[in-house]
């Protein structure tokens, strides 16, 4: 017998932007009040921890060498090891190390936050969950247990019109010269430009996709390369000049 | 990791907003809430349009663009704010500031004009060199853009560039997709123009 689709959706105002949190067929409201709950207790923390705004959080104070690395809570220490991997992986177009200022894994921090929320909404009897950073989505299952989400990636000059519609396997990510300009820093240059009008990155975790995107973003066609050959995530660009490119096993949906 | 050969160079996204070309990036006003809207893009198709394939509309901003093509400035004259061509029209677009607009569909009647017509556009600057966009269309329906010419300057990375260019997804088939889009990915606030010899291809069409 068919249901309809029921979702509800919960907006969590924290780390400058809003997050919005899916739940697809919950059969257990108490249990996914008390989720939510744990995912706002999460991310505020988070932003906390990681906000280059707030004058007093950890990382500033790493930043200004105030405390070691030591001090800061143990997060700190670990987003840095990934951001440190995710360097690597991207042959240094994706580093934190190389802006003004200080170390500065906010590029890694916002996926990543959203990554570990929706760990905490796994234990759900629900169909599937979508938690939406800012344009970064993580995801398990589905609109029900049948089938798959589906993504728009809406086009980089406006909002309104979708560029593609990828089938969501878990993560999406998409970075751009994006809301606050042009903030995308080359590591190799110096300069803060793109090389891409937008840049999608699909995989299982939000974090690396997060990084890949930016990567991608500055480092246009090398990266696109080393994501073609980085098993599990695939990548699409949509140029300057409205070409788009992605790798072969980008789940778009064609029809 | 499996890799496809090329399939196609590219087309266009957004076939009206191409049609100025801008020597710097235009600042864009933006919807702040992505993931309310699921409009089509006026993208184009290197297949064969479907048989109820939306046609283009096009409003050009008055006074805009000039093109720098191979390194010398070049003024397109833009006409006034006037609809170019009707046909089926489902989407209308004004083309810099760049707000979008998406008519809801109307049916017209009026009979296209003049059969299958090709035009290749001027070359233009493009990220890693010159490209040229060839336009087909057939009556006064758009049925393929598709890259004429792609030279890159010297650059040995455009043969490696477009293994991966993929065509865009016709507008219609977006359109049916997005009533079961449960979520939307995109920075989505970039300023990137968008330089193409779209203008020149059009209005050779009579388009």
């Amino acid at each position: 017998m068919t249901r309809a689709v029921t979702s509800t959706r919960h907006h969590i105002e924290v780390m400058g932007t809003v997050v919005t949190v899916d739940l697809f067929d919950s059969r257990d409201e108490d249990a996914a009040a008390e989720a939510i709950t744990r995912v706002q207790e999460l991310l505020r923390d988070v932003d906390r921890t990681f906000s280059t705004y707030k004058e007093a959080s950890p990382l500033s104070r790493l930043r200004r060498g105030e405390v070691s690395l030591g001090e800061c809570p143990p997060e700190v220490a670990e987003v840095l090891d990934l951001c440190q991997r995710a360097k690597e992986l991207t042959a240094g177009w994706f580093d934190p190390w190389a802006l003004p200022g200080g170390v500065d894994p906010t590029g890694y921090v916002k996926g990543w936050a959203a990554q570990r929320a929706l760990d905490e909404l796994r234990g759900l009897d629900v169909s599937g969950a979508i938690v939406n950073a800012a344009g970064d989505v993580a995801s398990f299952g589905g609109p029900t247990d049948a089938e798959p989400f589906h993504s728009g990636i809406v086009h980089p000059d406006d909002a309104q019109r979708l560029v593609a519609v990828v089938e969501l396997r878990a993560c999406l990510a998409t970075s751009g010269e994006a809301q606050r300009g042009a903030h995308l820093y080359n590591p190799f240059t110096g300069d803060f430009a793109s090389a891409v009008a937008s840049a999608s990155v699909t995989g299982e975790d939000l974090g690396v996709c997060d990084a890949l995107a930016t990567a991608l973003s500055v480092g246009g066609h090398d990266v696109m390369v080393l994501i073609d050959r980085l098993d599990g995530y695939a990548a699409m660009t949509l140029d300057a000049a409205g070409v788009m490119r992605a790798t072969a096993d980008f789940p778009l949906v064609r029809d | 990791m499996k890799r496809s050969p090329i399939v196609a160079v590219g087309t266009v996204v957004g076939l009206a907003s191409v049609l100025s070309f801008h020597t710097s990036p235009v600042k864009i006003t933006l919807n702040p809430s992505p993931g309310t809207t699921t409009a089509p893009p006026s993208t184009t198709t290197t297949r064969p349009a479907k048989k109820h394939a939306p046609a283009t509309t096009t409003t050009v901003r008055p006074g805009a663009t000039t093109t720098t093509v191979a390194g010398q400035p070049r003024t397109t004259t833009t006409t006034a704010p006037s609809t170019t061509t009707t046909a089926r029209a489902t989407t209308t677009t004004t083309v810099a500031p760049t707000t979008t607009t998406v008519a809801p569909t109307t049916t017209t009647t009026a009979a296209p004009a003049t059969g299958v017509r090709t035009v290749t556009g001027p070359l233009v600057n493009y990220y890693y060199g010159e490209l040229s966009v060839k336009v087909t269309a057939d009556g006064s329906k758009i049925t393929s853009v598709t890259i004429g010419t792609l030279t890159d300057g010297g650059n040995p990375r455009s043969q490696q560039i477009d293994q991966y260019a993929i065509p865009l997804l016709e507008p219609e088939a977006l359109a049916a997709q997005s009533y079961k889009i449960q979520s939307v990915s995109g920075a989505s606030y970039t300023s990137a123009g968008f330089e193409l010899s779209m203008q020149y291809a059009l209005k050779k069409l009579g388009l």
